[in-house]
């Protein structure tokens, strides 16, 4: 508790003081804390600050909480050692490091709140702090859309938490997240918590507001926005979940929202040429994966089946810490790559590898981790969910068991495109020759090392983890010596096709020289997946030529325009943004009155007014 | 002792498979074929032969083979050749066939020409069309034999005896085969043709020792198919215990066993034109079907 307390304060500290040293110290302190906590069963509950009777900050951390505080704080520590460096590219470096104090210290006292008051302040701190972040580099027209729609949706993830909120306590009677348990049924209850947790975690079809909001705010708030704000919203909703009565399609809603999400989140990602947009979209899928996890826990639960819900339930925490880890470590080495190059094209970058080696190594880690590859801690939850899923047959309802099936294959085929999109990722952006004239450097040793601890983690987590998971009774596969094996087996045969190498030009089919331009590009590499998934791309192409003769052989000059349907953007935001439009174009017309029209409005409203009022007295 | 006998055979076995079913094809265009041991030839020429390494190429290139030999190595513990013993979970054995193709669809785009982007961009598609078919097989397979580790279906199979399901499974893994081996309707082992090419054109830019290895592990990585086939078609003389009989017996079970499916490969790849790179997701819609009516069978049964 005192470990706790002096982690807040410092980290307060640190806001005031705009100090980058006490903000490590603070996340240090938090995740030793945490760490500790997680060791021993118990619980801290106490209350701070008392508004009026009813309304306080309060703090409540159990298990649950403690192991997303230790996910925050040990991610938050690593992006800040890696910002120490990076921030000083920008001109206020004070007010980043204060906000993202506060971003970091809400994001903490959220998952520590003790009731649903504090837990909505704290939402909403989070929710502001991380919007002027987002808006840091505010010159930018890009930039202000992407803050204003980060901001609207954000305000609408609070408005149903808010509705969810206010419906529990009408229930219950109670704002204390230690005593609510409600026993019955509660649909609505429920769809305000999945919206409003949806919207935050970039559940599709809620998903809109991350491939705007990443690529525009600065390198380290997109790693602490996905790796660990996103799962604030994984943590509220299983905290409330926990203690509702669940039924039976809440787990299906889940896992079917889960199962989208995935699957579209690394289709979209496939056609992304912007890395951070791209990283931005493996964050969907993986919340999806995530998502799939609990959705599988509700279902097991229901069909009383401990053991594998039990399975699920880990495989959808370990996936959160897992995600945390590896998209963090890749939106730091993507935001010095993007530093460097001055693009976040990859179709214009290319050759990195050789200028900047770490940083090309640790994103290699992280991609290969987030394509789920042993021996990365990405496959250890995936192997979870997949083990989970292939013991679909313990429900004995023939319908759920193919519901669950489909779900396994689409599972398979999302992580199968996951490695596709890496491939590309990491080869167009560090392999072979330039694509444009860059002057790029390696990154310091205070962002190398930021790095270099999340991949550690990855790595360690990833070989020693099922150990532990082992000793709780699940079945996986010794990793450490699968782990050990491979590598012993690379460094022989490595060392055994060195000898006699000779280097040479990359054969151009008799070509003189080889030019950037022969090179694949990331459009062409996607291309095939593109026509498969045809359906749900819907790619159209605009070709206007103009010829030189008649009868149209001789191509003067072309224009080809490609374009992917944007499903979600045409089908869903712009009609309501455009029904909201028109309601407010009526009310507006009510507006353009002259003074008449405003006195005959008021005299309107006295008089329903007396009619209501003498009506209900 | 029988899990590295079982690594060591694969090894030593692969280029005889792989060679057989040139000579198949070869017999099957009346023509001679290659002696049956060009690929050892084959394998000891590049060995001694000096590795071109490209100038646009990074490590990623130079690590790509001893990778892609090392997985195949490790991935021949999982599968039962001469005899059941070790560990298989059959998910591990998926992904680190994933882990290899990452690193190979890599050097295929390090080099940075044409051939080898294009390579890995197809072999990258079709490895993710194919993934959910293979996962769904082998949660039929788990579905069918009760357990997720290789060697204990194997067993499972051996006590139980044949079943009608685990013929149907057995087709849709035959298709797994052609297509993760790169084999006609797929792909054209055959051909330098840039319209047909998608593994040969990601190891086009590998040369001597990591040639080698390249050739080799993919001969494994075939040996390794055939014989989760067979411990799931046709498990029989598989080695149960550590005795020098059952493990002499093992190796020649396996030997013959290997040679019949290579005869059935060729002659099916013989039979066969390429396919048109956009059409394969049919095919791969048929193994799926099979799986999946293997399932539904199980689940209503």
């Amino acid at each position: 508790m005192d470990l706790f307390t002096a982690g807040f304060a410092s980290m307060m500290g640190g806001a005031l003081l705009r100090s980058r040293v006490l903000t490590l110290l603070a996340c240090l302190l938090i995740a030793g804390a945490a760490g500790i906590f997680l060791t021993e069963n118990q619980t801290i509950t106490a209350t701070f600050y008392e508004i009026v009777p009813g309304l306080s900050f309060a703090v409540h951390i159990d298990r649950l909480a403690a192991f997303f505080m230790l996910t925050i704080a040990a991610v938050s520590f690593c992006v800040s050692l890696y910002s120490v460096e990076y921030i000083n590219q920008y001109k206020h470096k004070g007010l980043l490091i204060s906000l993202m104090n506060i971003f970091i210290l809400s994001m903490l006292l959220t998952v520590a709140a003790g009731n649903t008051f504090s837990f909505l302040f704290f939402w909403e701190l989070m929710a502001l702090s991380s919007f002027f972040l987002v808006m840091f580099e505010y010159d930018n027209d890009k930039t202000r859309k992407a803050g204003l729609f980060y901001f609207i949706m954000t305000q609408l993830s609070t408005l149903f938490l808010f509705i969810a909120f206010s419906l529990l306590y009408s229930y219950t009677g109670t704002t204390s997240m230690e005593k609510i348990i409600l026993q019955e049924k509660s649909t609505f209850l429920f769809l305000a918590l999945f919206i409003g947790f949806g919207i935050k975690a970039g559940i599709i079809p809620f998903h809109k507001w991350l491939p705007y909001a990443h690529p525009a705010s600065p390198s380290n708030i997109s790693a602490l926005m996905s790796g660990v704000m996103i799962k604030v919203a994984i943590y509220g909703l299983l905290r409330f979940l926990l203690v509702l009565p669940a039924e039976l399609w809440w787990g299906l809603l889940i896992l079917g929202a889960g199962t989208v999400s995935a699957l579209l989140g690394v289709i979209y990602a496939l056609k992304e040429h912007d890395i951070k947009g791209l990283l931005a979209y493996h964050s969907i899928e993986n919340i999806g994966i995530i998502y799939m996890g609990i959705g599988l826990f509700v279902i097991f639960s229901h069909y009383n089946v401990p053991a594998l819900a039990a399975m699920s339930m880990a495989a959808a925490l370990f996936h959160t810490l897992n995600h945390a880890l590896f998209k963090s470590l890749l939106f730091l080495t993507a935001g010095h790559v993007v530093h460097t190059t001055k693009t976040r094209n990859i179709d214009e970058m290319g050759g990195l590898i050789r200028q900047m080696p770490y940083t090309a190594l640790l994103f290699l880690i992280g991609a290969m981790a987030i394509s789920g590859l042993p021996p990365f801690n990405g496959f250890v939850s995936e192997l979870l969910l997949f083990q989970a899923l292939f013991n679909a047959s313990a429900v004995h309802n023939p319908i759920i068991e193919l519901v669950l099936i489909i779900c396994l294959s689409l599972l398979a085929l999302t992580s199968a495109l996951a490695a596709a999109c890496f491939v590309k990722a990491f080869g167009m952006i560090f392999l072979a020759m330039p694509r444009s004239a860059q002057k790029t450097h390696e990154a310091s040793w205070p962002m190398l090392l930021g790095e270099g601890l999340l991949a550690l983690a990855c790595v360690i987590l990833g070989i020693f983890s099922p150990l532990y998971l082992n000793s709780l009774g699940y079945a996986l596969p010794n990793m450490m010596f699968i782990g050990g094996a491979l590598l012993f087996s690379i460094l022989f045969f490595f060392l055994l096709a060195r000898a006699n190498t000779r280097y040479c030009e990359t054969w151009g089919c008799g070509l003189i020289s080889q030019t950037p331009r022969m090179e694949y590009t990331a459009s062409g590499f996607s291309e095939p997946i593109v026509t498969i998934f045809s359906t749900i791309y819907n790619p159209q192409k605009h070709v206007s030529k103009e010829f030189f003769d008649k009868s149209q052989t001789l191509v003067r000059e072309g224009h080809v325009e490609f374009h992917l349907m944007r499903f979600f953007e045409e089908y869903l935001y712009m009609p309501i943004a455009n029904a909201a439009m028109v309601i407010a174009s009526r009310i507006d017309t009510l507006h353009q009155k002259d003074m008449g029209a405003y006195i005959a409005y008021v005299f309107i409203a006295a008089v329903i007014l007396l009619l209501w009022v003498g009506w209900f007295a | 002792m029988i899990a590295l006998l079982n690594i060591l055979v694969a090894v030593l076995i692969s280029p005889l498979f792989m060679t057989f079913i040139k000579k198949v094809k070869a017999w099957a265009q009346r023509r001679q074929g290659p002696p049956l041991l060009q690929g050892y030839y084959t394998f000891m020429k590049l060995l001694k032969k000096e590795t071109v390494l490209s100038t646009n190429s990074s490590w990623i290139m130079r690590w790509a083979a001893p990778i892609n030999l090392a997985v195949m190595i490790i991935a021949a513990l999982f599968i039962p050749i001469v005899g059941i013993g070790g560990s298989g979970n059959i998910l591990l054995f998926l992904y680190l066939l994933a882990l290899a193709k990452f690193f190979m669809a890599l050097a295929g785009l390090d080099a940075g020409s044409t051939f080898g982007g294009m390579g890995s961009s197809r072999e990258m598609t079709i490895s993710a069309v194919i993934e959910p078919v293979t996962v769904i097989v082998f949660a039929a397979l788990a579905y069918v034999l009760g357990t997720m580790d290789i060697h204990r279906m194997a067993l499972a199979v051996l006590a139980n005896g044949p079943q009608a399901a685990l013929v149907l499974i057995s087709m849709s893994l035959f298709i797994i085969l052609i297509v993760e081996t790169a084999r006609v309707p797929v792909d054209n082992p055959e051909t330098h043709l840039e319209l047909t090419m998608v593994h040969e054109a990601m190891i086009l830019e590998q040369s001597g020792k990591n040639l080698a290895f390249m050739e080799l592990a993919h001969a494994i990585k075939q040996t390794l198919l055939m014989g989760l086939l067979m411990s799931v078609l046709f498990p029989y003389g598989l080695a149960t215990e550590t005795t020098l009989v059952a493990l002499v017996f093992g190796i020649g079970a396996f030997i013959v066993k290997g040679l019949c499916i290579s005869f059935f490969v060729g002659l099916f790849e013989s039979s066969m034109a390429k396919s048109r790179l956009f059409l394969l997701p049919n095919l791969f819609m048929l193994a799926y079907f099979f799986s999946f009516l293997t399932i539904l069978f199980e689940v209503f049964a």
